[in-house]
């Protein structure tokens, strides 16, 4: 465990020092995560304008469902965000045979391989969202709700990395996942806003099926006292189990890899 | 106990058969069908503790296929491999700590990174000691005159360069075992001969067992005293590269373009036809027995040549020649010659 936390330190460190080199594209990349951020959060802004609250959530209570949601993206962002090239950049390339030459764990080569930079500028946002919201609406933090927010925070990025994986390593066996990955990855999209304004089903799918809606609209429902808002403490669980079947599923594809070798 | 032990070796592809258009498509999603494809066939063999040994076949022979089953990459169909007792696919961590690996193909760096910041990241992740490690750098940084290199990206690299690059990666944690699939594919012939040595010197001076695939003949005869030929996935040669170098090193190759169709042809003792095509033929002849001059004034006395070239045997004609038995009484496995008839 050590040994891995020194090596991606070491990763990290040289991926840093390629970005000191591309620094144009550094700001550049820093600059647009924060204009789309900064759109997306105007449109909630001109639409809490005309109605004064969506379905009992007011504009401050929906930045903090916005910003949980933003800030477990940006940890899937920042760590994982390779798996999106897992088929275009190494597999069909046969750059992934040197992963498997080397003696560290092939998924942890792929993921320590690219940190995302951008992802630090969406994390930035989450907090000043958070930030914003908990002052705005003057939240009472306790312990407990301090524990909440890290916990809705990590499993959140756990939820993403894991739907991501699951669906990425169809890559071992089809050309292109990043449709498959998008048809799932783009329901976090619902999570943006507080669940109560969809339809039953797209509760359900949210909470139970994909459920980015643990990173989200459940843990602020707690922040909130809200009601529901107990069942963001299933966030942990549903992303240690989604995990595992990533994982599973991650060395089951491998096996596939090591008979056909494409 | 030998390093790498390989027996009945064998991996078939199954590559999937898709019919044509959508309905094809979604037919093969549910109904899939496969068509085998033996790539290594049975084979064995074994290499001892420092052997240097040429891994030699035409395209599509199944070379690299037999090395990403020694690198523990692919899982083999059938057959046992062991290298330093252990079973590659199975046991793939602990076999990677061992072994060294260029695939001349495609580059085991990261193309953006520095050299040696790609070179700090592999020390680290075979825990080379880091006063080791500066040795080694140091060792490289003349062996393989890399001084200059360090800083400089991977994607500035010429071929030359980024070949060297891949090399001292490979080498960097002094692995036992080493596997070279091409190290010298596209490179000029100073840099071959410069790499040739390294090889030499680096793996030969720390008893490393070294299985090296090459195209050029010229690798094969610096570095291996035994070679290793396979065609169609099966070992047709294994044995001392001299046999074959006495057998095919006194051929030459020589072909003539001609202005009109090619009768045919009274040649002189010593020299044979090996293949007519349109306005096209070659010979070969034993330079002991007759000269290049003999042979092309007996050819230019019944045909009007228009241009002619002398070339060494090449290996797919090498190959040829095994299968039509040059090799009859010696190193050939009787079993390989027989499976298949000669053509
Ligand atoms: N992953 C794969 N799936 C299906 N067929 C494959 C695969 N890899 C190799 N083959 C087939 O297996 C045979 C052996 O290929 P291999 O790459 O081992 O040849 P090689 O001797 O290395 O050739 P070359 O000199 O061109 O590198 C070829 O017919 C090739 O098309
Ligand atoms: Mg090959």
């Amino acid at each position: 465990m050590t040994r891995y936390l020194s090596l991606y330190w070491l990763f990290l460190t040289q991926r840093l020092k390629v970005l000191m080199e591309y620094r144009a594209n550094f700001i550049i990349g820093a600059l647009s995560t924060i204009a789309l951020q900064a759109s997306s959060i105007l449109a909630i802004w001109v639409v809490m304008r005309q109605v004064p609250d969506l379905n009992g959530w007011t504009y401050d209570e929906i930045l903090l469902v916005y910003g949980l949601i933003t800030l477990a993206k940006s940890i899937n962002h920042m760590f994982a965000d390779n798996l999106w090239t897992l088929g275009r950049q190494y597999i069909r390339s046969g750059g992934f045979d040197r992963f498997l030459v080397r003696p560290i764990d092939p998924l942890f080569h792929l993921l320590a391989d690219r940190f995302c930079q951008d992802g630090v500028g969406n994390f930035l946002v989450g907090v000043a969202l958070v930030v914003k919201a908990s002052v705005a609406l003057g939240i009472q933090w306790t312990l407990l709700k301090a524990l909440m927010l890290v916990a809705a925070v990590v499993s959140g990025g756990g939820i993403f990395i894991a739907l991501n994986l699951l669906t990425c390593v169809t890559s071992f066996w089809i050309v292109d996942s990043v449709p498959v990955t998008r048809l799932v990855f783009d329901n976090h999209l619902f999570a943006q806003y507080p669940l109560t304004i969809y339809p039953k089903a797209i509760n359900i799918l949210l909470t139970w099926i994909v459920p980015y809606g643990l990173a989200s609209f459940y843990p602020a429902s707690y922040l909130l006292d809200r009601s529901l808002g107990n069942l963001a403490w299933a966030a942990p669980v549903a992303a240690a189990l989604l995990l595992f079947l990533g994982y599973r599923f991650w060395q089951f594809g491998l096996k596939h890899y090591g008979s056909t070798g494409t | 106990m030998s390093v790498i032990e390989v027996e009945n070796l064998t991996k078939v592809f199954k590559i999937p058969q898709k019919d044509p258009g959508l309905g094809g498509a979604i037919k093969g999603l549910f109904a899939p069908r496969f068509q085998s494809k033996t790539a290594v066939d049975r084979i064995n063999f074994r290499l001892d503790r420092g052997e240097i040994v040429g891994y030699i076949g035409v395209n599509g022979a199944g070379k690299s296929t037999t090395i990403k089953m020694l690198t523990g990459v692919l899982m083999p169909t059938g057959g046992s491999i062991r290298v330093l007792g252990r079973d590659p696919h199975r046991q793939r961590i602990d076999n990677a700590r061992e072994i060294g690996v260029v695939f001349g193909q495609r580059t085991q760096l990261w193309w953006d990174l520095a050299l040696i910041e790609s070179l700090n990241l592999i020390a680290r992740m075979y825990d080379v000691p880091p006063a080791r490690y500066k040795q080694m750098l140091d060792e490289f940084s003349q062996t393989l005159d890399l001084g200059s290199l360090l800083k400089v990206p991977v994607r500035n690299m010429s071929l030359g360069q980024k070949m060297r690059s891949e090399l001292a990666a490979a080498l960097i944690h002094e692995p036992k075992v080493v596997y070279l699939d091409e190290p010298t594919i596209g490179l000029d012939l100073i840099v071959k001969e410069r790499i040739r040595d390294f090889i030499k010197a680096e793996c030969g001076s720390k008893g490393m067992t070294v299985m090296l695939t090459t195209h050029d003949l010229g690798d094969i005869e610096q570095l291996c005293r035994r070679v290793i030929i396979i065609d169609e996935g099966r070992v047709i040669y294994d044995g001392p590269i001299e046999t074959i170098k006495k057998k095919f090193g006194k051929f030459r190759e020589i072909t003539f373009e001609t202005t009109g169709l090619v009768p045919s042809l009274s040649l002189p003792p010593g020299c044979e036809l090996l293949s007519t095509g349109d306005r096209k033929v070659t010979l070969r002849f034993d330079r002991i027995q007759t000269t290049a001059s003999q042979v092309a004034s007996a050819v230019m006395k019944q045909i009007e040549v228009r241009d002619f070239s002398l070339s060494e045997p090449d290996l797919a004609n090498i190959v040829k020649q095994i299968y039509n038995g040059a090799l009859d009484n010696g190193g050939v496995e009787p079993e390989a010659a027989d499976a298949r008839p000669a053509p």
